[in-house]
């Protein structure tokens, strides 16, 4: 009986929420700074954002999700690309992340 | 993928470490009796002291922060790593020979009084290179948000304070250029204030235009009320700089007018700023504010007064008394305090990026703000400001001695706080977080 679950969208975004912008100390998916998720055959590609243009934490943080991707069961490859557009702003987070910092909906 | 980022200013620690040290050394020479707020500003003691606090403190912790902070507002890197290594090594070995020299001077060593040009030549190099290597990326990025322009306003400032520093030096220091040079000794309070004003004020608060809305959420455009402050601060401090030295030639009556005026605009852009920051403040999305952003509001508040103070003291034609006790507010309430509570920041983000950043997304890395515990931290800034604040009341009130008091508490939060920065760099409270004594395997040392 096999017990292996085939890489999608999902999985790979489950995977990111151990990902942490280090400064306001939670995950990039729920901070909304994931844009685009796509799987392909033993590869994914993201693109995201950060919080700020120049953000000193932006290596680590495309490299931490780089190596979560590389991590998953049947990713060969990850391509994690950075995109300004559009400007992240706290309205991108998730009603639990807006929850977690005490934001106005 | 490339794990290390040529985002972390390498020099950046290092340039804190030896501030800090410079700051509480200058501390040690006031509890020394070396010097006072009332005392001349011409004894070698109060010298000494000026320009440890303005070189050995502010300069490097100042220029520390910028050459991590430029690349963050223009996303081009610094023109050289190690250029930035020169500037501290510069700036810190010609603030000693400066120092070096006052005190020749005053117990009559003339030859060892040359240590003070020659030191202030190595910090016209260290600042000349720093300004290089900050406003090349400053000047290529288009367009320059306003923290950046504001900046780049501060290093003109900067350039001409290190200028009129130097020639002052020669002044002091060279018997043969004494009678070409001395009349400019009378422009010592307008080096003071292109420094402190034109230089450190401007920049820092171009730098809280950027730091305060990034770590509190709130929105970063600054509109026209941003702009005023530049504009307002610059004209308004060239206007005084400017004219305070003509007239160290000339006493004709416009140029006292541009004087006043170009203090009623640095007023105007202080009340101006001050405003904006309580909207920043205001209008953030983050509900918690952090120990560094909640103790840096005393700064902000000792600008106020500040300022307030020494627009009080000039209409009533009484700065020169006051004069000291604004300086020692303004650079220790202001800059100083300033400096602290974002330090307080700084060093467990860069503490962060340099020892677990090349863990995130391998394993469990701890969050910047599990490097401080910031309930300790609270003490320390309350007494560090309170004995700012009173040691200023006894400045105005002639008291050497219930002064050096204040800076005694102000010495001993200065070093509780140092003790803080240290536990964060070394994950001290991460640790204890996680109920181990060593260091766990989540928190890797990757350098040192």
């Amino acid at each position: 009986m096999s017990t292996e679950v085939s890489l999608n969208r999902d999985l790979v975004l489950d995977a990111l929420h151990d990902v942490i912008d280090p400064e306001l100390g939670y995950n990039i998916v729920d901070l909304g700074l994931i844009y685009e998720v796509e799987v392909g055959t033993g590869i994914v590609e993201i693109t995201m954002t950060m919080t700020t243009p120049g953000c000193p934490a932006q290596d680590y943080i495309m490299s931490g999700v780089y190596e979560r991707c590389k991590s998953l069961p049947g990713v060969d490859d990850a391509r994690v690309h950075l995109t300004f557009l559009p400007a992240w702003s706290p309205r991108l987070m998730t009603p639990v992340a807006k929850a977690h910092f005490g934001i106005q909906e | 993928m490339a794990v290390l980022s040529n985002r972390l200013s390498r020099w950046t620690l290092p340039m804190f470490t030896c501030a800090l040290v410079n700051f509480l050394a200058a501390q040690g020479l006031i509890l020394a009796g070396l010097t006072w707020p009332a005392e001349s500003i011409s004894t070698s003691g109060t010298l000494a002291a000026v320009h440890l606090l303005v070189i050995g403190w502010l300069l490097l912790l100042v220029l520390g922060a910028l050459f991590q902070f430029v690349p963050v507002i223009t996303s081009r890197p610094l023109v050289s790593q190690s250029m930035a290594l020169v500037t501290l090594i510069a700036l810190e070995t010609g603030m000693v020979g400066m120092v070096g020299g006052f005190f020749s001077i005053g117990a009559g060593y003339p030859t060892l009084a040359m240590a003070l040009p020659l030191g202030g030549l190595a910090v016209c190099l260290g600042v000349l290179i720093a300004c290089w290597n900050i406003g090349v990326p400053l000047i290529r990025s288009r367009p320059l948000p306003l923290p950046g322009r504001m900046i780049l306003t501060g290093l003109a400032f900067l350039i001409l304070t290190v200028t009129l520093g130097f020639s002052f030096a020669l002044t002091l220091a060279v018997p043969v250029l004494a009678p070409y040079l001395a009349p400019l000794l009378a422009g010592v309070g307008d080096h003071a204030l292109a420094g402190l004003g034109g230089w450190f004020t401007l920049t820092a608060m171009g730098v809280s235009y950027k730091l305060l809305p990034m770590f509190m959420l709130a929105p970063e455009e600054r509109g026209i009320a941003g702009d005023s402050v530049h504009i307002l601060g610059t004209v308004g401090f060239a206007l005084a700089v400017g004219a305070g030295l003509a007239r160290v030639w000339s006493a004709a009556g416009p140029l006292r007018t541009a004087e006043l005026v170009g203090y009623a605009a640095v007023a105007i852009a202080v009340v101006l700023y001050l405003w904006d920051v309580a909207k920043i403040y205001r209008t953030r999305k983050r509900t918690v504010v952090e120990a560094h952003n909640r103790a840096a509001i005393a700064a902000f508040a000792f600008l106020g007064l500040g300022s307030a103070l020494a627009i009080g003291f000039l209409m009533t034609g009484h700065l020169s008394v006051g004069a000291p006790a604004i300086v020692f507010l303004i650079v220790f309430g202001w800059l100083g305090g300033l400096g602290l509570t974002q330090l307080y920041k700084i060093v467990p983000f860069l503490t962060w990026l340099s020892r677990y950043g090349s863990s995130l997304g391998r394993g469990h890395v701890p969050r910047v703000q599990d490097l401080v515990l910031e309930r300790r931290s609270y003490p320390w800034f309350a007494l560090y400001f309170l004995g700012v604040l009173v040691g200023a009341l006894f400045g105005l009130l002639g008291s050497p001695r219930g002064f050096r008091a204040c800076i005694a508490l102000v010495t001993l939060a200065t070093v509780g706080l140092v003790i803080e920065y240290w536990r964060a760099w070394r994950g001290h409270y991460a640790h204890l977080r996680h109920g181990e004594s060593a260091t766990p395997p989540f928190l890797p040392t990757q350098r040192g």
